[in-house]
């Protein structure tokens, strides 16, 4: 009989507390877990909504722009930067972009505008901007034809609802008109016979091109083919105007861009702003986005950029989402936290039944000769097995919750989905894969049951066989 | 040479605000092959006497020696070796591991003292034919009735051939028919093995079967007879 197996056969002794126990751990750990894979997954998922939206993982500026973005702080983009870059081996791409203020004006209205050159083809890579491309548009036209079509008349009495609201994913058009996964085979295709929008996108080639957010575009009554006029400030106090024509409309997620952005080729954007072969930033695309690869890349570059240079990375540039999401992070863990309390109140209460319990029983066995270190050994062995056997259930049995949470991450209907589809995003949540998050619950657990073993271990130490065996 | 010499041995609780004088000046042998009883009213030290004999608890006073050994010189550690190597307890209940059989109950200080595992159930298959349960070797202490459980931690008790064993009222909890088979069996190892036994009791009974009765009263002792 070794000591591992009388602390095996003790915990079947009392099988019902064992059982509660390891099942009150394995609770604990699996809806931890589940949750953080949740709060975690829909964070990630956030970010690279956003980074690769957007800002992208790392950008080159003046060192000036971060502070004070306005083009004077713009930098000259030179081939020798170029190659510095690209000799990292995990930059993929690299896209310039100019960005400024000027004022548009169609025929009747002006409205303040952010205009922002880019390089269409690398902007493509990047930040996939032609997703945003306005695709369906329900103009009265199109909704008078739709009504005539064979559609479901549930859509049909939608159709007004939304007249003269644009698209740029169909996703969020079923949202709308209430089009379920099994409809769409029969209603897309009418859709997109009646409805869709002719958009073009930017040439890098036609400098006298623009696209414009639908916003804006609402606004300045400005449809495709339009001519619109920016004026503003260039670089160093220069003048800047120009005439643009409207090659495309995009409908892009965040309302206040949406209504104020202009994009034009970076070529028409420096001619416009007398700022040649200028840029704001430079994004980079780069082929592994893990947090460790971003900043060794981030790293790597920042030693080889010469003054005024300097690298930006997510971090810094989404420092305000970070902060929002750190706070509701806080929240996630003070949840857990009580779940783990309850857990170790759970626990230390039947360390306290069971010593009560056993009082005599351990009086005895100190009484024929076993040595207190040996019986704290078999005691904490019974607690290690029961913690690790709730643990490890409750690890394994999340793992397939989390793993089928990524690939078939939960989508989202209703408001919750056009939020998403609105900021551009799919309206899903991925949990997130195991990662270091799995580590801290188990920490975490290991910690509650070291407490209770410990506990545990003081009071067979103190135990007094005269008392225990009169109890 | 005596196996347990008690000197004037004195045992006092301050834990009430009285002082309780538990063993007051007791001078006692025993020798190798005694079959002794202590007596006495209740309260009158018996089970704090038997605790002091088998190292459970230091005197306040006085001095014990066992096998050689001066038991206030062990230190705790070394009282509870000293115990496994030298004294079989028999308590008046809960002396099993209520998750092991009979037979691995009555190995389980062989198994302390790391015997081979042959010999070890050489050993356990001996002794409890010798008390009588051959037949319920893989039997839970929760299967076994109070008396075949008390033969149960003779049979430990008695395994590591320890100088002596103690026994604090082993048959309270027995029905009179069980306690008799009980001590017939403490009889029988302690003239087949000369084991040497030291047992209390408030029964006349159980009181009639030992060979040297020792009387306490108020932790002192007022007689030490033998009848045989
Ligand atoms: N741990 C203790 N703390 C304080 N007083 C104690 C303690 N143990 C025993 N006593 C006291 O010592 C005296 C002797 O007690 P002991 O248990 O040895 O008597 P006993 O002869 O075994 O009695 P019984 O026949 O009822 O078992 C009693 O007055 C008892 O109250
Ligand atoms: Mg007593």
């Amino acid at each position: 009989m070794t000591d591992s197996q009388l602390a095996w056969k003790n915990l079947w002794r009392n099988r019902k507390r064992t059982v509660i126990t390891a099942a009150s751990i394995f609770f604990a750990v699996f809806f931890a877990l589940l949750m953080r894979s949740f709060q975690l997954g829909a964070y990630d998922r956030m970010f690279r909504n956003i980074i690769e939206s957007y800002t992208g993982y790392l950008q080159i500026q003046h060192r000036d722009y971060f502070d004070e973005p306005i083009i004077d702080n713009s930098f000259e983009l030179t081939p020798r930067v170029t190659e510095k870059i690209y000799s990292d081996p995990n930059v993929n791409t690299l896209v310039p972009r100019l960005e400024s203020f000027a004022l548009a004006a169609d025929e009747s209205r002006t409205q303040g505008v952010m205009v922002l050159g880019i390089d269409p083809e690398g902007e493509e890579k990047v930040t996939g901007l032609k997703s945003k491309l306005v695709k369906y548009k329900l103009t009265p036209e199109s909704i008078a034809a739709l009504k005539r079509s064979s559609i479901p008349d549930r859509t049909k009495k939608l159709l007004d609802v939304f007249l003269n609201e644009s698209y740029s994913s169909e996703g969020r058009l079923m949202l709308d008109l209430n089009i379920s996964q099994d409809d769409s085979a029969d209603i897309l295709p009418v859709l997109r016979r009646s409805a869709s929008f002719r958009n073009e996108y930017l040439d890098i080639n036609e400098t006298d091109g623009a696209l414009i957010g639908n916003g804006l575009s609402d606004y300045l009554k400005a449809e495709i083919g339009d001519t619109i006029v920016l004026v503003g400030q260039g670089y160093h106090g220069t003048s800047a105007a120009g005439k643009f024509v409207v090659r495309g409309i995009v409908r892009l997620p965040a309302p206040d861009i949406d209504n104020i952005i202009v994009y034009l080729p970076i070529t028409g954007a420096q001619e416009l702003f007398a700022a040649p072969s200028m840029v704001t930033s430079a994004v980079l695309k780069l082929v592994n986005n893990d947090d460790e690869n971003v900043l060794q890349t981030g790293n790597n570059i920042s030693k080889q950029l010469e003054q005024p240079l300097a690298i930006r990375t997510w971090h810094e540039m989404n420092a305000l989402l970070i902060n929002q999401l750190e706070a509701d992070n806080r929240s996630g863990m003070i949840m857990i936290g009580i779940l783990y309390l309850v857990i170790a109140f759970g626990v230390f209460g039947t360390v306290l039944m069971m010593i009560a319990e056993r009082k005599r029983e351990f009086g005895m066995l100190v009484s024929i000769g076993m040595r207190k270190r040996k019986l704290a050994k078999i005691v904490s062995l019974e607690m290690v097995l029961i913690g690790i056997l709730g643990l490890a259930a409750g690890v394994v049995a999340s793992l397939p919750f989390v793993f089928y949470g990524n690939s078939h991450p939960i989508r989202f209907t209703g408001e919750m989905g056009r939020m998403y589809s609105d900021y551009g995003f799919e309206p899903v949540m991925p949990t997130l894969l195991p990662d270091t998050y799995y580590l801290s619950q188990i920490v975490v657990v290991l910690i509650i049951l070291l407490v209770a073993i410990l506990f545990c271990v003081r009071k067979i130490f103190r135990i007094n066989v005269i008392n225990a065996l009169r109890a | 040479m005596a196996v347990v010499q008690i000197n004037n041995v004195y045992k006092a609780y301050h834990d009430t605000e009285v002082e309780v004088k538990a063993i007051n000046g007791v001078t006692l042998s025993f020798e190798k092959g005694d079959f002794a009883v202590v007596v006495g009213p209740s309260g009158s030290g018996k089970t704090t006497l038997l605790n002091l004999i088998g190292g459970l608890d230091q005197p306040t006073g006085g001095e014990i020696l066992v096998a050689g050994h001066r038991l206030s010189e062990l230190r705790p550690s070394e009282l509870i070796d000293f115990r496994m190597e030298h004294v079989g307890f028999v308590f008046q209940s809960y002396n099993l591991i209520p998750v092991l059989t009979a037979a691995e109950n009555v190995s389980f200080i062989m198994n302390l003292q790391k015997w081979p595992k042959e010999k070890r159930k050489v050993r356990t298959d001996e002794l409890l034919s010798s008390v009588g349960l051959s037949d319920r070797h893989n039997s839970r202490p929760s299967q076994l009735s109070g008396g075949q459980q008390q033969r149960v931690a003779v049979a430990r008790a008695l395994a590591t051939h320890p100088e002596f064993i103690l026994a604090d009222e082993p048959t309270a909890n027995l029905d009179s028919k069980s306690a008799e088979s009980l001590l017939d069996i403490m009889e029988k190892l302690n003239h087949e093995e000369q084991m040497t036994f030291i047992f209390s009791t408030h029964d006349i009974r159980v009181m009639k079967r030992a060979h040297r009765v020792i009387t306490l009263e108020d932790g002192k002792v007022i007689s030490d007879e033998l009848s045989f």
